[in-house]
Parts: structure tokens; sequence; C-alpha cells
């Protein structure tokens, strides 16, 4: 009773993973440890993958 | 006049944008439903034929009219970090929230009955044919007598998700996948199938639309890649995005599709044939930007921004005048 477009699923990417930035309330924005905003480190976003059409997949199908 | 902003915290790209609001001096709210009834309060008071309602966040206290826009991002929930999270709960927090926030003359981007319409694929590929774009033959059926006789006339197809959700139960995801020849569609009948006429594509474009702005990438495809993977999601690529031209009748479909989709903000995905035809796949209302960005160094957080520090609507304006370009 499998729906056919199952027969073509995968295991799920683990997307889980720590992220070098945490949520400063203040400021509204990620921060580095180091204190700069993690959104001004393009080369990090790409690096880490977390501005990707996939990462929202789990919780949103908007990508 | 603040922006406010509904994402989760670990949101980095709405970050992108929020950077460009605190250099243009433009007061932000940025909140998660989710925290509701935390860190997240809500009041508002209809009294004496008048509405004043208020929202505080992290120490912030915004006024409901003196919202200018709305950024609906990727928000969670609402309660769902309650102390006693319910489905009862989030049924009243969200009703309490977006109903009052719906009551202010704030823009939307996206308003949430455009953005839940414009989740429909099926919606969205008919939107489309009606807006001028180029569609690739598709089907939706349970019928698998159908899928048989599609794939006689169509024999080279892709199947993927109607609704583009990925089971969670386990965690699976369903990229859009080949049909190999002489597949079996008996299992069809257990869930709707949407079979599509597979684009030999040279190139992937992603087209970011804020208001009036379209901002157009394209990948190109890997030309010794596995023929089997057709979904750039899932493909591993070192190819990066790189800003591309948006012939202008497409431009005209896409603005018509906007319009009567009543949407701010889409992230369209097209199929590059071989001819350079544009064939449109699908129409995200709040698709990823940020990995466009930073390849291509295209201004779209900037663009959103600027939108999001656009006047509010004056009161009674029809959806489609919230939706308009404001860039200041």
């Amino acid at each position: 009773m499998k729906p056919f477009a199952l027969n073509y699923a995968r295991p799920a990417a683990e997307l889980e993973f720590a992220t070098p930035y945490a949520y400063d309330p203040g400021l509204q924005l990620n921060v580095l440890l180091d204190g700069r905003i993690a959104a001004r480190d393009h080369a990090l976003l790409r690096e880490l993958g977390t501005t990707t059409s996939t990462a929202g997949s789990k919780t949103h199908f908007d990508d | 006049m603040t922006v406010l902003i509904l994402t989760s915290e670990e949101d980095v790209t709405a970050d992108m944008v929020v950077v460009h609001l605190n250099a243009a001096g433009v007061p932000v709210v940025r909140l998660d439903p989710a925290d509701l009834t935390g860190s997240v309060a809500l009041s508002g008071e209809f009294v004496h034929g008048a509405f004043r309602g208020h929202l505080s966040s992290a120490g912030r206290l915004v006024s409901l009219d003196s919202l200018r826009s709305v950024w609906v991002r990727r928000p969670g929930a609402a309660a769902a970090r309650a102390p006693e999270p319910s489905a009862w709960l989030t049924e009243e927090a969200s009703q309490a929230l977006y109903g009052m926030v719906r009551g202010s003359e704030a823009r939307w981007m996206n308003h949430p009955d455009a953005a839940r319409r414009a989740r429909h694929k099926p919606w969205q590929l008919r939107l489309a044919q009606r807006s001028g774009l180029p569609v690739p033959a598709t089907l939706i059926t349970t019928f698998p007598q159908a899928a048989r006789d599609f794939a006689e006339r169509y024999p080279d197809l892709v199947v993927k998700p109607v609704s583009g959700a990925h089971p969670q139960d386990p965690p699976r995801a369903v990229p859009t996948t080949r049909v190999p020849p002489g597949a079996d569609f008996a299992a069809v009948a257990y869930g709707p199938t949407l079979l599509q006429r597979r684009i030999a594509k040279r190139a992937d474009i992603r087209l970011t639309a804020v208001g009036d702005r379209l901002l157009a990438a394209r990948k190109a495809t890997c030309a010794d890649g596995d023929p089997e993977v057709v979904d750039v999601r899932f493909t591993p690529s070192t190819a990066p995005w790189c800003p591309a031209d948006v012939p202008p009748r497409l431009a005209e479909s896409v603005r018509t599709y906007l319009r009567e989709a009543e949407l701010a903000y889409g992230a369209f995905d097209f199929a590059e044939d071989a001819d350079g035809t544009w064939w449109f796949l699908e129409c995200n209302q709040s698709g990823q930007f940020g990995f466009v960005e930073v390849d291509t160094g295209q201004p779209i957080a900037r663009t959103i921004a600027q939108w999001l520090a656009g006047a509010p609507s004056r009161q009674g304006a029809r959806p489609a005048d919230r939706c308009g370009s404001a860039v200041p």
C-alpha cells in the first residue's frame, strides 16, 4: 500500500549540526564566538549550507 | 514605523535582511510565534470602536498600529515551546497573533492567505499556464491506468511529491526522480502521484522576485553528471550560481503570476533546455535566497529590506495593492 512516489524516497540527510554562532536577542542576529555577525560571513554561510534550498526542509517545504 | 519579522532564531538567512534594516535605521522586532507565552507576549483591546494591540519580545514592545510591514519567513507553530504545549494552545495562540496582526495596516511578505494558496503545486502549475509560462506536461493522478497512458505519451518522466513535503516518520527525502522505463504504476492508486515530462536541462534557474524586482541566477548542469539525478537540491556540485538576465517576455509572465497570486515574494524554479527555454517547475512563496546571494553577489537581502522598509498600505487597500512595489 506504499504510494508510488515513496518508491523513490531516500533517507533524509542529517541537517542537525552545531553551528558556530548563537542567537543574540539584543541584536536580533546570530553572532559568532568572536562577536562578528554570522550573516556577514558569506564564506561561512556557503560552507555550512544554512541558507541553501534544503536548509528548511524538515519543518518547511517552501525551499 | 517598525518591521515585524516572524521567524526562528536560527534563521541566519533572515539575519542577512536584518543587517540591512539596521544599517538603514529601520526599527525591527523579530520574534518566533513558537515562543508565545514565553519570551513573546501579546495584548489587544477592542474598545469604543477602536483597536489597540501590542506585541513584546525579548524586552521590545511594539504597537500594532506602528507596523509598516510583516515578513513571514520561517515562523514556528504558535506556542510550540510553551511550558505545556498542545494543539489547542497552538490554535488559540495562532488565532490571537495572526488575527490581530491581520488587523494592522502593515504590508505583508507574504500575506498568510496568499501564502497558503500559493503552496498548492497543482494551483501553481495552472497559474503558470495562465500567466504564459512554459509548463512541462504534467499528470497528477490516483488512476494507475492514467499513469500508464501518460507514460506511453511521454516515455521520459520524473516523479515528485505533489506537496513538496517530505515524510517524517521516519525522516526521508523524496527528490525529483527519473521514472525508469517499464515502471509498475499500480502503486499510483495508493497516493496522488505527480508525473512530469523530464526536461533535458542544460541549467537550473532560480529566479527570486521581490516586489517588481526580478533577480535570476543560473547553475549549469554538470556535463558528466549522473543523468538519473535531476533534482538540483540533491546533486553534489561545485558549479556556482551565476547572475542571469531574465528574458523580457518571461519577466512579464512572472509579474503576471505574482500579481494573480498576490505575492510580494516568490522564488521560481525553472529548467533551461537546450533551446534556452525556461520551463516552470514551481514557485516557492518563501523560498531560500541566501545561497544565491552568497554565490552571485546579487543584492536580494537588500532588496527585501527595501521592500519591507516601504510605507504601510492605506486602510482598506486591496490585496494586490499590498503586494505592489514600494521600494523607497
